[in-house]
This record gives C-alpha cells, sequence and structure tokens, in this order.
C-alpha cells in the first residue's frame, strides 16, 4: 500500500476563511493509504515546506499532496521540496483548492469545504497512479535570431553579442534604424537622434558576433526553445554588396524619381537608393517595381556607371537555412494609417502632417534640411496647431489605447518651432497631458513657460482648408468655448499601431497578439518580455507604445532572459508529454495531422507514430483525437482521469 | 580586475524588492553568485504590501511569493537580509564590500522560524509595513510568508531592551535562538559587479498640512489603502476607515499630492498614482457597493498597455467621479471629513463631504539613497534619484562601470517598468563578465 501525505495550506484567510481546513484535514487523514495530513498557515513558507519534508522523512511518504493555490503558482516550489528529500518530484501534485474553491465559493463554506475534500480525494487518485518521471534533457543552440533592426534589436543583438553569443539580426528594410533614424531629435534633452543610432548600428555592423541580414525576411521557423530552425529569406537587392563601396555614383544617376516613404511624402527618392542619407548600411538596393530595367528593360544607367560592377539584374531571393535557441521579436511599430483619418484633413490637405513627417521636416538630412516650412507652398508657418491623441483614446472609432509617447514628441516639437520661428504660435490640443516619465513633467512645464505654448484641453472636430489655411475647430473644455484656430500648418500625433505583418510574424512564431496586433506578453508584469511561448523574448513597441528608454531597457532585458537562458548545456524539460502504446498503435496518422507542435512523426520502417519529446508540449491533442487510445499522456492518463472523475460523481 | 589579476564574476544586488529580485534570479539563473544585500528582516520590498495590482488586479503576494521563494532557494542567490551596505571599495572586476549585519537579537542559525515567539511576545506597538494601523509585536516577521522567514526583535519596542523585564521569547523558544547580547556584525564580500535596486518611499506625511494628512486619521496614503484591502493587514481586506473601523460610504481619492507642484512639493509626475488611485476606487466598489467615490486629478495618465482601457471601465461600467482639479483644504467635522477643492472643468468650487480621504502622495527615494550613492561614487539627481549615465541609450548605467541601477531608485516607474530597467541591469552585469 502507498503512504501518502497530504498538505492542506491556509493561504492566510484566502482559502481558511471559507474552507473548514481542521475538519478537511482530518478527514482526509482517515484514508486508509494517507499516512500524514497537516495543515499549515502557509505551505508555500519555509516552516510550511520543512513541513512537508519532515513527513517525507519521517513517515516515509511515497507520494504527495499539496492543496494550495493554483499550481502555476507553486507547484515548482514543492516538487522542489520533495525531491530535497529524494522523492521523485512527479510524485507530488497540486490540489487546487483556492482559485478553483475556496475563491469561487466564499459565501458557500459547507459546499467549499466539502468541494475541497472531494478535489483533494480526486487529487489522491492521481497521485497513487503516478509514475516516477525524469525530466528530458535537451541540447541547445547557443545563438539568436532578432526579428527588427531599429533601436530595440540593436540595443538586444549588441548585448548578446557583447555577452559573447553569436546573434543573427533580420531587418527587413535596407538598413538598420528604423523610426528612430527618422526623428531629429529626442526629449527630454534634445540630443539629436541619429548621432547616437548611427554610433550603435555601426557597432552592429561590425561586430564579428553579429550577422546582420538586412532586405531580409523570415520566412519560416520550426522548432522549439533551444532548438528553432529558421529559414531566412533575403530580397534581392539587385546589388552585390560585397563589391559595392557605398559610392552612391549609381544614385545621382538614376533617373527616376518617386515619393519617398521614409520622408513622409515630403521628398523624393530613386529607384536605386539607400534608405537614408549615410544609413548602416550605406549600400543602396534596387526597388525594382519603380526600376525602368524591371519594369520595360529601358535603362541600365546604374549598371553603366558604378565603377565596381555591382549592380547584378540577375540576382534572386536567396534562402538561407540557420538554426538558434531563442528568438527576440523587435518588430517595432507603425502610424495609424492616413487613409483612415478624414474628418482631420490628412491626406487630402498637403499642410496636414504627422509626426513623423514633423520628424523629416525638423532632421538636417531630411526633404528641407532641418527647415520648418509648409509642404504646400514653402512658406514658414506662423500659426502651428498640434492635434494629440489622434485615433488614441478613441474606443468607438479608432484606437482605445493611449499611444504613451505623443505628449512628448508634441511638446518637443513645439518647442522646436518656437526655437526656429520665434514670433509663431504653436497651439497644443491635447485630452491629459501625459509627462509621466523622469525629467518629463519638467521639460513640459519649462517648455510650457518659456515658449508660451498655448495647451488647449479638447478635441477637435473638423480640420478644413480655406483660403490658404487650416481651420481646426475644436472645443476648449475649460472654459467650455468653441475654438476655431486659423493655422498655416496641422501636425497630427497619430496613434502608434503594430507594424505591418506583426500577426504572420506571430503566428510562425507560435506568438500570440492582442486584439490590437501587439505582441502578448506572459504576465504583463512579472514577465513583461517574455511571450506565452518559450523562448520567444519581446522587446519594444511591437509589445505596446513605449519611448526610446523603455524600449531601451526591455530590449535589454530580453537579452539579459537569453543570456540566462543559453549559459547552460542542456535544457531540462517537464515530462509530462505523450506517448504511444506500440502494441495498440495502427500508424493511422491521425495524430500527425492533428499535432499542432509538429510533435508527432510516423516511422517509416514500424508504421507506427511516435511523439518527438522535446517538441511535445502535453496539450493531449493527440490522446483525444487516436481512434484507438494508443496514445496517453504520462502522469495524466486515461484510467488516472477516469478515478479522478468517480471521485466526484460518485 | 582583482589583485591577482582576476575578474571576480559574482554580483551584488542592493535591495531586495521586486526590482532587485528579478535582477538577481536571472544574474542566478545564467550561472552566476549574487550577493543580495536587504535592510529589512526579508525580501519583497513594497511589493509586499501591495494587495492587487493593475491593470489586472491580480493580488500582489500571490504573483510575489513565487519569485521571493524562488530567490530564497536559488543555488547561486545568497541572501543577505537585515544588513546595510557599510563602505564600498574597488572597481569593476574587484569591489570590495563591507556590509553591517544588524543584530537581529535573535540567532538566525539556531532559529527554525516557528513563530512562537511572535504569538507570546506581550509587545504591541503601531506596525511600520501596515502604515500605523495594525499592531506588530516587538519580536517580528514582515509577513507569515517572509524569506526568510526569521524573525527580528525591534529593541525601540522590546520590554527587555526597555525595561530589562519580560524574556517572554526566550523562555519560549525551543531551539534557544534568543540572543540579547547580539551585535551589528561586520563582513565583507568580494563581488565583480554591484547593481543598486533600493527603491523608494512616499514623501513624508508631516509635509502636507492642507491635507491634514497625520492629523484627521481617516485621511490616509496609498499604501495604508493597499493595506486596508490586503486579506493579510490590518482589517483582513474590509476597508474599514481607521478612526471608528465604519464602512466609509463616500470616499475622496486626491491625485498628485506633492507631486506636479513645483512651488511646494515635487515638480515631477510620480508615475504610478493615476493606476493605482483608479485601481484603489475599483476594488473599494467591488467590496462597497453603495459607495461613492470620488478621485481630483490634474491630468489622468495612463500610458501602459491595457492601462486606458482600465481608467475607461471604472468610469463607465463602476461610476467612478473624476473631478480635474486641485484640492485646496481637507478637515475633520465630526465624523466627516471635509474636502475643498475646485472643478476647472465647469470652474466652481466643491465641497465633499466624506468618510476618509486617500492622498496618493508623492514618490521620492529612499532616505538614504543619497549615502549610498556616495558610497558607491554614482550620482543622484537633485531629489535623491539615482542617475543614469544616458536618458535614453543607456538606463542602467551609471558613470561607474561595473555598477548599475534599478527600479524606482533611479525614477518612479510601474512594476513593469521596474522589473524590465532590473532585467536590462542583470544583461549588462552578465555581458561585464562574460567579457572579461
Amino acid at each position: 500500500m502507498k503512504r501518502l501525505g497530504v498538505f492542506i495550506c491556509h493561504c492566510g484567510a484566502n482559502i481558511a476563511g471559507t474552507v473548514d481546513v481542521k475538519s478537511v484535514a482530518e478527514k482526509i487523514g482517515k484514508t486508509e493509504d494517507v499516512a500524514h495530513s497537516a495543515d499549515y498557515i502557509y505551505m508555500c513558507s519555509e516552516p510550511g515546506q520543512q513541513i512537508i519534508r519532515e513527513a517525507i522523512r519521517g513517515k516515509g511518504l511515497d507520494g504527495v499532496v499539496v492543496a494550495c493555490c493554483s499550481p502555476s503558482m507553486h507547484e515548482n516550489t514543492f516538487r522542489k521540496a520533495v525531491k530535497s528529500q529524494g522523492m521523485n518530484p512527479y510524485l507530488c501534485e497540486i490540489a487546487n483548492i483556492r482559485e478553483q474553491c475556496s475563491w469561487v465559493h466564499q459565501k458557500e463554506k459547507e459546499e467549499a469545504t466539502r468541494k475541497a475534500e472531494e478535489i483533494i480525494q480526486a487529487t489522491l487518485e492521481k497521485v497513487r497512479r503516478n509514475d516516477s518521471l525524469e525530466a528530458i534533457a535537451v541540447a541547445i543552440n547557443r545563438r539568436v535570431l532578432v526579428v527588427g533592426g531599429g533601436i530595440a534589436g540593436i540595443t538586444a543583438s549588441l548585448d548578446l553579442a557583447e555577452g559573447g553569443y553569436e546573434v543573427i539580426l533580420l531587418e527587413r528594410e535596407p538598413a538598420l534604424g528604423g523610426h528612430m533614424a527618422q526623428l531629429s531629435r529626442t526629449f527630454p534633452d534634445l540630443d539629436p537622434a541619429f548621432s547616437g543610432l548611427f554610433l550603435k548600428a555601426s557597432e552592429v555592423e561590425r561586430h564579428p558576433k553579429i550577422h546582420l541580414h538586412c532586405y531580409s525576411e523570415l520566412e519560416d521557423v520550426k522548432g522549439y526553445v533551444g532548438n528553432f530552425e529558421l529559414v531566412i529569406r533575403k530580397k534581392a537587392t539587385s546589388v552585390d554588396r560585397g563589391r559595392c563601396t557605398g559610392c552612391g555614383i549609381c544614385i545621382e544617376n538614376c533617373p527616376v524619381e518617386y515619393v519617398s516613404q521614409f520622408e513622409r511624402g515630403m521628398g523624393i527618392r530613386k529607384a536605386i537608393d539607400t534608405l537614408y542619407p549615410s544609413s548602416v548600411p550605406n549600400k543602396p538596393v534596387i526597388y525594382r517595381e519603380h526600376c525602368r530595367y524591371f519594369i520595360d528593360g529601358s535603362c541600365h544607367r546604374c549598371e553603366e556607371v558604378c565603377p565596381e560592377k555591382a549592380i547584378d539584374f540577375k540576382q534572386e531571393d536567396e534562402r538561407i537555412s540557420e538554426k538558434v535557441g531563442a528568438v527576440v521579436v523587435a518588430t517595432g511599430y507603425e502610424l495609424y494609417p492616413k487613409e483612415q483619418l478624414g474628418e482631420y484633413g490628412y491626406g487630402e490637405i498637403p499642410d496636414v502632417i504627422d509626426g513623423l513627417g514633423f520628424e523629416r521636416m525638423l532632421s538636417p538630412n531630411g526633404p528641407t534640411k532641418g527647415k520648418i516650412i509648409r509642404p504646400s507652398d514653402g512658406k514658414v508657418p506662423k500659426e502651428m496647431v498640434f492635434i494629440q491623441c489622434v485615433a488614441s483614446r478613441d474606443p468607438d472609432r479608432y484606437m482605445p489605447y493611449c499611444s504613451r509617447i505623443c505628449c512628448m514628441v508634441t511638446a518637443k516639437h513645439a518647442k522646436i518651432y518656437k526655437e526656429q520661428v520665434p514670433d509663431g504660435q504653436p497651439y497644443i490640443f491635447y485630452m491629459d497631458i501625459r509627462s509621466d516619465c523622469k525629467g518629463y513633467e519638467e521639460f513640459l512645464q519649462k517648455t510650457i513657460e518659456e515658449k508660451r505654448l498655448l495647451y488647449l484641453r479638447g478635441r477637435v472636430s473638423r480640420v478644413f482648408q480655406d483660403d490658404g489655411r487650416v481651420r481646426v475647430l475644436g472645443v476648449d473644455t475649460l472654459t467650455g468655448k468653441m475654438v476655431e484656430v486659423a493655422a498655416d500648418m496641422v501636425v497630427l500625433a497619430t496613434a502608434i499601431v503594430p507594424s505591418n505583418g506583426v500577426k504572420d510574424l506571430a503566428a510562425k512564431l507560435r506568438a500570440t497578439v492582442d486584439r490590437h496586433g501587439f505582441l502578448t506578453e506572459a504576465h504583463i508584469k512579472l514577465y513583461p518580455v517574455e511571450s506565452s511561448t518559450k523562448g520567444i523574448y519581446l522587446a519594444g513597441c511591437g509589445q505596446s507604445p513605449k519611448d526610446i528608454s523603455d524600449t531601451v531597457s526591455q530590449a535589454s532585458a530580453t537579452a539579459s532572459k537569453i543570456q540566462a537562458l543559453l549559459s547552460t548545456d542542456k535544457l531540462l524539460q517537464d515530462p509530462l508529454i505523450a506517448f504511444v502504446d506500440e502494441e495498440i498503435c495502427s500508424g493511422c496518422g491521425i495524430c500527425v495531422e492533428i499535432c499542432p507542435y509538429e510533435a508527432r512523426e510516423m516511422d517509416p520502417h514500424r508504421g507506427i507514430s511516435m511523439v518527438h519529446s522535446a517538441l511535445c508540449q502535453g496539450c493531449g491533442a493527440c490522446i483525444a483525437s487516436c481512434p484507438n487510445n494508443a496514445c496517453e499522456l504520462r502522469n495524466g492518463s486515461a484510467s488516472q482521469v477516469l478515478r479522478m472523475v468517480d471521485t466526484f460523481v460518485s | 580586475m582583482g589583485d591577482n589579476g582576476v575578474f571576480v564574476k559574482r554580483a551584488m544586488v542592493i535591495g531586495g524588492g521586486i526590482a532587485g529580485i528579478s535582477a538577481s534570479i536571472d544574474l542566478g539563473n545564467g550561472g552566476y553568485e549574487v550577493v543580495l544585500v536587504e535592510k529589512l528582516p526579508s525580501i519583497g520590498g513594497r511589493m509586499l504590501q501591495l494587495s492587487e495590482t493593475f491593470p489586472t488586479l491580480d493580488c500582489a503576494q500571490c504573483t510575489l511569493t513565487p519569485k521571493t521563494v524562488e530567490t530564497g532557494q536559488h543555488p547561486h542567490i545568497k541572501l543577505l537580509t537585515y544588513s546595510e551596505v557599510e563602505q564600498v571599495e574597488g572597481k569593476a572586476g574587484d569591489f570590495r564590500v563591507k556590509i553591517r549585519r544588524k543584530a537581529a537579537y535573535v540567532d538566525w542559525e539556531k532559529c527554525n522560524g516557528c513563530g512562537l515567539c511572535q504569538q507570546k511576545c506581550p509587545s504591541k506597538n503601531p506596525s511600520e509595513f501596515d502604515r500605523g494601523m495594525g499592531l506588530g509585536k516587538a519580536i517580528y516577521t514582515l509577513s507569515p510568508q517572509a524569506v526568510p522567514n526569521k524573525p527580528v526583535i525591534n529593541p525601540s519596542n522590546c520590554r527587555y531592551f526597555k525595561e530589562k523585564k519580560c524574556r517572554v521569547c526566550e523562555k519560549i523558544c525551543p531551539v534557544g535562538a534568543i540572543d540579547y547580547e547580539q551585535k551589528d556584525r561586520f563582513v565583507e564580500e568580494r563581488v565583480g559587479a554591484i547593481i543598486t535596486a533600493v527603491g523608494f518611499d512616499l514623501i513624508p506625511r508631516e509635509s502636507f498640512g492642507e491635507y491634514g494628512y497625520g492629523e484627521v486619521p481617516d485621511v490616509i496614503d496609498g499604501l495604508a489603502f493597499e493595506r486596508l484591502n490586503s486579506a493579510s493587514g490590518p482589517t483582513t481586506g474590509e476597508i474599514r476607515r481607521p478612526s471608528d473601523s465604519k464602512i466609509p460610504k463616500e470616499v475622496v481619492f486626491i491625485q498628485c499630492t506633492g507631486s506636479r507642484d513645483p512651488e511646494r512639493y515635487m515638480p515631477y509626475c510620480s508615475r504610478v498614482c493615476c493606476m493605482y488611485t483608479a485601481k484603489h476606487a475599483r476594488l473599494y466598489k467591488h467590496k462597497v457597493h453603495d459607495g461613492q467615490t470620488y478621485i481630483f486629478y490634474m491630468d489622468i495618465r495612463s500610458t501602459g498597455k491595457g492601462y486606458e482601457e482600465f481608467i475607461q471601465q471604472g468610469m463607465e461600467e463602476e461610476g467612478i467621479l473624476y473631478l480635474r482639479g486641485r484640492v485646496s483644504r481637507i478637515f475633520r467635522d465630526g465624523e466627516k471629513v471635509i474636502v475643498w477643492g475646485v472643478d476647472t472643468l465647469t470652474g466652481k468650487k466643491v465641497e465633499i463631504s466624506a468618510d476618509m480621504v486617500v492622498l496618493a502622495t508623492a514618490i521620492v527615494p529612499q532616505k538614504d539613497a543619497k549615502d549610498l550613492a556616495k558610497k558607491l561614487g554614482i550620482k543622484t539627481d537633485e531629489y535623491g534619484f539615482l542617475t543614469e549615465v544616458q536618458r535614453k541609450l543607456r538606463p542602467v548605467e551609471t558613470d561607474i562601470e561595473g555598477i548599475y541601477i534599478a527600479g524606482c531608485a533611479q525614477g518612479p516607474k510601474d512594476i513593469a517598468d521596474a522589473v524590465a530597467h532590473a532585467n536590462a541591469a542583470a544583461s549588462k552585469v552578465q555581458v561585464l563578465f562574460a567579457k572579461n
């Protein structure tokens, strides 16, 4: 006969306030094979664990049930405690009598007490039939994939590379930098954005441990933590990057000009071009949709002028296979698409631009060389309206969330504007001013006072063109009056949304996104950079809007997690996975089809299905689908589950 | 580099709150030995005082305890609680840190944490952990789940130390662990890197005459409300006001108390108050269905993931009333607490006759943060927050190689940001160790 121990936790008043723990302990103690039954105020505390350890030693227990909170809290704690006494940790099970009992039956104390007892009895049925199991050791690949070459991806890559790990960094644009490359100066100290970024990006480019793939995307991912197999698609740049010296003669000579997205529609770009001047790497690509050679074969200009013979019209997309142990997703953000912002005149009125557009205007390497002039006629705007929360905090029409950085971005814009146009007047429409990080409130107050910024608390109802000016109709909720400003230019602080393609990428990585498309962390507070899939980590605005400082912290945080993960030789995985009774398996292959983790495979010689132990997550899909009951879960067999059910129904 | 040219790949983390814990676990999991120094008797920091956390309203203890337990059991983490850094010498790779291990008057080697001494101790005093609302014993642990679960004697409350009487704990202790003669001890630790995660305090209540704080018993601060709302707190989670233990039916919450007020208090925003006040109001409404909540605010700042939605839900579904404006005076009138303020949206004066007032007081650095910074040779700003070397691109590094900062010691931040910041500091330490 077994010698089982049952340990019932009060969880302060969380359980004991509803469940009569003493009577439960007493009743359970009368069960034939229960050699020890005890209760304690906090089983997870050190003295609580000591009670368990002593009982295992003193009573020679060979199975333990701890009745307490959810196993996601302390299963690990108690399994470690029993292991310290030489018991196999998988002979210890949790009976959840808090979340599944005391918390939901606070007003039914007697019923809750009876239910707690039943939950414990059912868990005892499971423990009676549990096998001793060993954790599965899996070899790990000590390389890391970072997706996204903005400041988040750059920071994570540098930390990891400096920590001694090889990094594969993917960026889908032709160069590093992300949105930070578009910024002029950054709040609150108004440092030039580009110089700081350029140093970091150059470090990435030079780093011997970082394999940089620009103009590249992740095409396919297989595998699991420690052992991901990747297929990377390197898009054809049509330029041999080994030969190209970045001299720029091809760009000068290219006859095709079109509107530049990087310059937010205000500058032009060539069919062969770099992403931005002095980009890292500073090598051009041919944008084939614009190139005359690719459209009708009519032009070979770049090929003719290139002194290094680097132009290669025949270049094709290349597919590279790589293996890594962990992945950082740092895919960044986009601004809300302008096509959908009709009432602000955005996209129709040329002098209504968005925040990134204004950043380009303020940038020394931008379309106006840093001069603030309105796009329609090149005049210096004397009355400027900035509108915050455009498409943010607007659950009925746009995004319900706050985009977090716009208040500071706008204050910075207004300040720089006043520095350049001292006789100009900026008006800022806002809902709440959100300057909640170190030095931000001070920056904002100082700017308001020194630069005489006019903040108007209220929403804008309409923006329209009239007589060469942009009229802004709004309401000032502090006076309750309507406001109309005849402005020369309007800058919209549009909402931050996840970048295109994140959903597809997340699906490939088996990571999840929320309803807006932001990547979901494992726990909003305690695991902010872990995804719910092991080995996949999240950094930057792909997870939610944040400023540069928070993005950099988060990126370094992913690097910390990964350095810790990869510091060992083997990863230990829970052995609570599926197994096959080879005598019964008919080899029908249904399990192979149904497995969401690609953990099932046919053995071609024996004609039966196998379980890939490192891939199996123990979800049970194969078990439910097997027509022959040839498949079972370790320590979760059908007979165990049925016995547990019997306890509840009898 | 050490004397013998060896770079010591061992780290010290100062401060055992959620930031220090997160950094320690990362470093421990990375295979490095960590010495975690905490000035209180056990780890957990401010988070241990919280009831539920925004925006998910999950129980703070339930999410924190697995972390404190993991820290306590981690084979690579050495806990030095009830300890303070006395002196720091050396440089990256070879810091020699002298640590004062304060006299607990309990031999922790012998003590088995049975708790009998605490049960029997006859001296009851207002508990600082419960913000003065509950009674604590002279021999105490911070919580029943304390890590480590070893008590200390506070001599200023202990009858033996005050009057040479009592000795109940000594008599009752089954393992003879009480040691009234214990003295502070000093130990030296050699480490290669240091993370400073000493957390925050709330602005002292003596500062707030006009809010009646400290004079009117039913005017409490945010941490006190956390304790009131906490199942392990002085009211076992029932919202009862301190003066007469009645359930308050009208509660006023006042944000930006001591924050964003450059003339009189702190010019900066304390970052977490908008969210915790919204949380307080919502939790109050969950427990007192017919109660009414008023929140005075300047701007509502709900910038984190899911935060704006949390605020909106509170307003729309739970009827929380937001008033945009400052409060000019709070005073007692019989059983009521009168709040005078102004609603800047209507331009009218507002008077509320409340049963209880909760002040969201400013976050300030720990009193001794400046002192510690001096010992470490790192900078602080004018308020005493530790200064990072570069605001945006190097947010966890200091001017001194090998010394890093994490959490609210650098500036106010919420739990998610404090954890990410601490993880980032741990990354920098791992990089430093890997390179040397």
